[in-house]
């Protein structure tokens, strides 16, 4: 097991901030709903890869927050659908009873589309209009057909079934890797950053979502429910990288993933080591 | 069929994941491959040039190997010349592109000392940009060169061509910025090779668009730099209106003008005055085309009507590349040049050889004469092995005859027709006999001064009367044209004269000069029945000066019934069109000499005015009988014995 990297903290803290602020404060039930799950305890690897991305870029943390949230804020929407009976039917996440068994089925829907309209209305309200189309997109497109939605929906209709590694890949491609490569892509946006190395920081967290996700599959099989804070083994109707390449070589292609990843960071010398540090984190993390 | 998880590997798995992106952060692995474990950026330069310069190798070997053909005929004369010679310029190239590669990287790294994300990229994208330019420049010009101004008259080929060398040239400049912006990062940021990813729809929009735009310049270039000459006619077929006349051609080399006069009128050369004092007389002024002291340059400019820089031969001594059936010329006047022989000689590289039909661009006489349908015999002229027959009325004895028939065997093109060679195989030994008594007979009671002088001249004189007697075996069905170069006073000239380490002594000169002034009084004994015209002959006697006389023209004399009387001025160029007009055959357009009517009776040049055509063609190789021993060294022995060769 690796620790999180010393400055995860400093940004995580950064992130929680401004998810209080934009979370609505009225104590209304979709509200606290939409809170219950964003402010559940979490990793905020999204977030921190999006501020570290800007950074990167000549970015300022400042800068960047709002957009890292609008990612927290986006994935905790995904998470709650992702729970709810009609779809994998978790009874926990984060450390707690899943959203739906907090809040009932009909609230917790409303909530996952309310952090998804907070999360589209607070990039148009923070960032000018040029930036502000740039996110929309990149959120649109991760949240898409080829996005979330794509690979939740492929992920439901694979349940049970054998699928083929292909399918699989699309899966997480779908779930995890679009929003991770959006996370990225938004820090260098909201940075100014060229072409290139929005190009550089896509391929690395590409490899880096799909190794997140190899990971995550690993923890189904051999984690412990109190350091992963969901429920293990929940995984055993579904196909997933265990099934093709068994534990050792899951962990084999998923540390592949994260040194692959590291290299496309090789144009920013020195100053890309904490996105380093994220993707060795990754590679060695237990929860 | 549905697989099963079980039966997937790791292995298998990594693949597919690299088919699908990932595990792919852009790194170059043809290029960068053995230098990703390596941080010092001079080993990651040195190992990425050198996969740079194997594949540049691979790609421009064949392509240079082509273009040098069409620069250098004769160099490559089968499949296995063209691997050889691919070969050696795939080296040529590949060391040339590896030096270039770990130069520029280098550079480049240097130059991105700041900022080193943005300015490397930059000054690698630069560096690829000007090594693809120069290939793209350089594979151009070759195109245009290979096909001597083929260009866009096959639209088809060229388009192609062109977009084979866009497609290197963007090849050679991707992995040349690839290989310097790896470099620089390993440099400056401590970091594993790396280069940016290309796999993007945009990459490849770009990668297309580039190469448009390289095609376009490369279209441009081939445009502006092609030839400005009209390129080949289209050959038709040549129609003889004849005379009747026979010509025969009697090339003498080594023959002084001002001796032939004194002679004469001293009534010396009573056979030889016929044609050059007798008639009609054409003094061959010295002229870039003739200047030169170099036998088969000169006698292949006589024959083909083309100066040297159009016919090909323009060198007896030739090289032969190592592992290479062709032969290539090439001027050695310079020092360098010579250095650059010398070293490739000393290395094995290349070696001695003679000029031969290899080289020659153009057709000569004889075989426009005999496309023509006429008869023709040739015998013993420069550059005529291997002898190509264009039919049984088209004889060849080449400049190797005499060595093959000395050596037997089977034939290696010296001879064509094949027939023919067997023919004189079985009576060689007679031939040769009455060759001697020949020339002994002619030498008789003329003054050749010491042993060791007429030693050297009876060698001479052995030798033309060998080439004469064959001539006379061959022509038994009396061919409308015959020519026979005779060597003989040349050869011994060079001997008596040549350059030597020590001076001779003034009586010595004397001596040797007053022998061979009585070589020429042998020839003309020696030709006496053969320079006489019959009423349906023409003769002409062609002499230049050979290697000795210096500053001396050349003479081109008309015996027959047909020639006028006078002496005019003309050049070398001017001859093989005489010669194909008096027989009836039109003139090429591309001929840059023309027919010297002033030698013709007026009623000759009203009854037959000049025609033309527009191209005789290139000529051909085809129909040579190459079964036997080659005779390259032999031949190459002769010639350094009889001083051609150094």
């Amino acid at each position: 097991m690796i620790a999180a990297p010393p400055f995860f903290a400093a940004y995580q803290t950064l992130v929680n901030a401004e998810l209080d602020r934009l979370i609505p404060d009225d104590q209304t039930v979709v509200s606290r709903s939409m809170a219950y799950t964003v402010r559940a305890p979490s990793k905020r690897v999204r977030p921190v890869l999006t501020l570290l991305a800007a950074e990167l870029c000549g970015g300022t943390s400042a800068g960047a927050i709002t957009a890292a949230a609008v990612m927290e804020l986006v994935h905790a929407s995904s998470l709650i659908l992702d729970d709810l009976p009609s779809m994998d039917d978790a009874p926990l996440r984060r450390g707690q009873k899943a959203n739906h068994l907090e809040f009932g089925e009909a609230i917790a829907i409303l909530a996952a589309f309310g952090l998804l309209n907070l999360a589209y209305g607070t990039v148009a309200r923070t960032y000018e209009p040029a930036i502000s189309g740039r996110l929309t997109t990149i959120l649109s497109d991760a949240i898409g057909g080829d996005g979330l939605i794509g690979g939740q929906a492929t992920d439901l209709l694979a349940t049970d079934q054998q699928i083929s590694f292909e399918t699989l890949e699309r899966i997480h491609r779908g779930k995890t890797g679009a929003l991770f490569s959006a996370a990225a892509t938004a820090g260098a946006v909201v940075s100014g950053a060229s072409s290139d190395i929005i190009r550089s920081l896509s391929a690395y967290a590409k490899n880096l979502g799909l190794a997140f996700q190899i990971i995550d599959d690993l923890l189904d099989v051999e984690g412990d429910p109190r350091d992963t804070g969901k429920a293990v083994r929940a995984d055993l109707k579904k196909t997933t990288f265990v099934s093709f390449s068994g534990i050792h070589g899951a962990r084999q292609l998923a540390l592949e993933l994260c040194q692959t990843a590291d290299r496309a960071l090789e144009p920013f010398g020195k100053r890309a080591d904490r996105l380093r540090e994220l993707s060795q984190f990754v590679a060695g993390r237990s929860w | 069929m549905k697989e099963t998880p079980e039966e997937l590997h790791v292995d298998e798995l990594r693949q597919r994941l690299r088919s699908m992106g990932y595990l792919d952060a852009g790194v170059n692995r043809f290029v960068l491959g053995p230098a990703t474990d390596r941080r010092r950026p001079s080993i990651i330069a040195l190992l990425a040039a050198v996969r740079v310069g194997a594949l540049a190798a691979i790609l421009l070997g064949p392509a240079a190997a082509i273009g040098l053909n069409g620069r250098v005929p004769g160099l490559v004369t089968g499949p296995r010349d063209a691997f050889v010679i691919a070969i050696y310029l795939g080296v040529f190239f590949g060391a040339a592109i590896f030096l270039a590669t770990f130069a520029i990287s280098l550079a480049v790294a240097t130059l991105a000392a700041a900022r080193v994300a943005e300015r490397a990229r930059q000054l690698s994208r630069v560096a690829g940009a000007i090594m693809a330019v120069a290939c793209l420049a350089y594979l151009t010009l070759w195109w245009r060169s290979a096909n001597a101004g083929f260009g866009w008259n096959a639209p088809i080929w060229t388009a192609f061509a062109l977009t084979v060398a866009v497609g290197i040239s963007l090849l050679l400049g991707h992995i040349t910025s690839s290989a310097a912006f790896a470099v620089a990062m390993s440099r400056h940021t401590d970091a594993a090779p790396q280069i940016r990813r290309s796999s993007s729809s945009r990459s490849w929009m770009a990668t297309v668009l580039a190469g448009i735009v390289a095609f376009a310049g490369a279209a441009s270039l081939l445009v502006v730099t092609a030839p400005r000459e009209p390129v080949a006619a289209t050959r038709t077929a040549l129609a003889v209106v004849s005379s009747g006349l026979r010509v025969k051609v009697v090339a003498i080399d080594g023959i002084d003008p001002h001796v032939v006069d004194e002679l004469a009128a001293a009534g010396r050369l009573p056979a030889l005055s016929l044609a050059l004092r007798g008639a009609a007389r054409a003094q061959l002024a010295l002229d870039e085309t003739n200047a030169s002291r170099d036998p088969a340059r000169v006698w292949t400019t006589i024959a083909t009507g083309q100066p040297p820089a159009v016919h090909g031969v323009t060198e007896l001594e030739t090289r032969r590349v190592a592992g290479v059936q062709g032969t290539m010329a090439g001027r050695t006047e310079s020092r360098l040049g010579r250095s650059l022989r010398g070293a490739t000689d000393l290395l094995r590289l290349t070696r001695p050889s003679i000029a031969s039909g290899h080289e020659r661009k153009s057709k000569t006489m004889w075989e426009v004469a005999a496309d023509a349908g006429l008869r023709t015999t040739v015998v013993n002229w420069w550059a005529t092995w291997p002898a190509a027959s264009a039919g049984d009325g088209a004889v060849i004895l080449s400049d190797r005859a005499l060595l093959r028939l000395d050596r037997g065997g089977a034939l290696d093109a010296e001879i064509a027709p094949a027939a023919i060679y067997e023919r004189l195989k079985g009576r060689w030994s007679g031939i040769r006999g009455r060759a001697l008594a020949r020339a002994h007979a002619a030498a008789a009671a003329l003054e050749w001064g010491p042993p060791e002088i007429r030693t050297i001249l009876m060698r001479s004189a052995e030798l033309d009367a060998m080439q004469l007697e064959l001539l006379h075996e061959v022509s038994l069905q009396a061919p409308d044209l015959s020519a026979v170069y005779l060597p003989g006073l040349d050869i011994a000239q060079n001997a008596l004269l040549g350059a030597r380490e020590t001076a001779l002594a003034p009586s010595d000169v004397s001596v040797r000069v007053g022998a061979l002034r009585d070589y020429n009084v042998f020839l003309d004994r020696l030709l006496a029945d053969v320079v006489r015209p019959g009423d349906a002959d023409m003769v002409i006697v062609l002499t230049q000066p050979g290697r000795v006389v210096a500053e001396a023209a050349g003479l081109l004399g008309i015996a027959g019934k047909i020639a006028a009387r006078g002496d005019v001025q003309a050049r070398a160029l001017d001859v093989a069109p005489t010669i194909l007009h008096t027989l009836g055959v039109p003139i090429s357009r591309e001929l840059p000499g023309a027919p010297l009517l002033a030698l013709f009776a007026p009623d000759f040049v009203r009854r037959y005015p000049i025609r033309q055509v527009a191209t005789y063609g290139p000529p051909s190789l085809q129909n040579t009988e190459r079964s036997g021993q080659p005779l390259d060294q032999e031949m190459i022995d002769r010639l350094r014995s009889l001083g051609y060769v150094k």
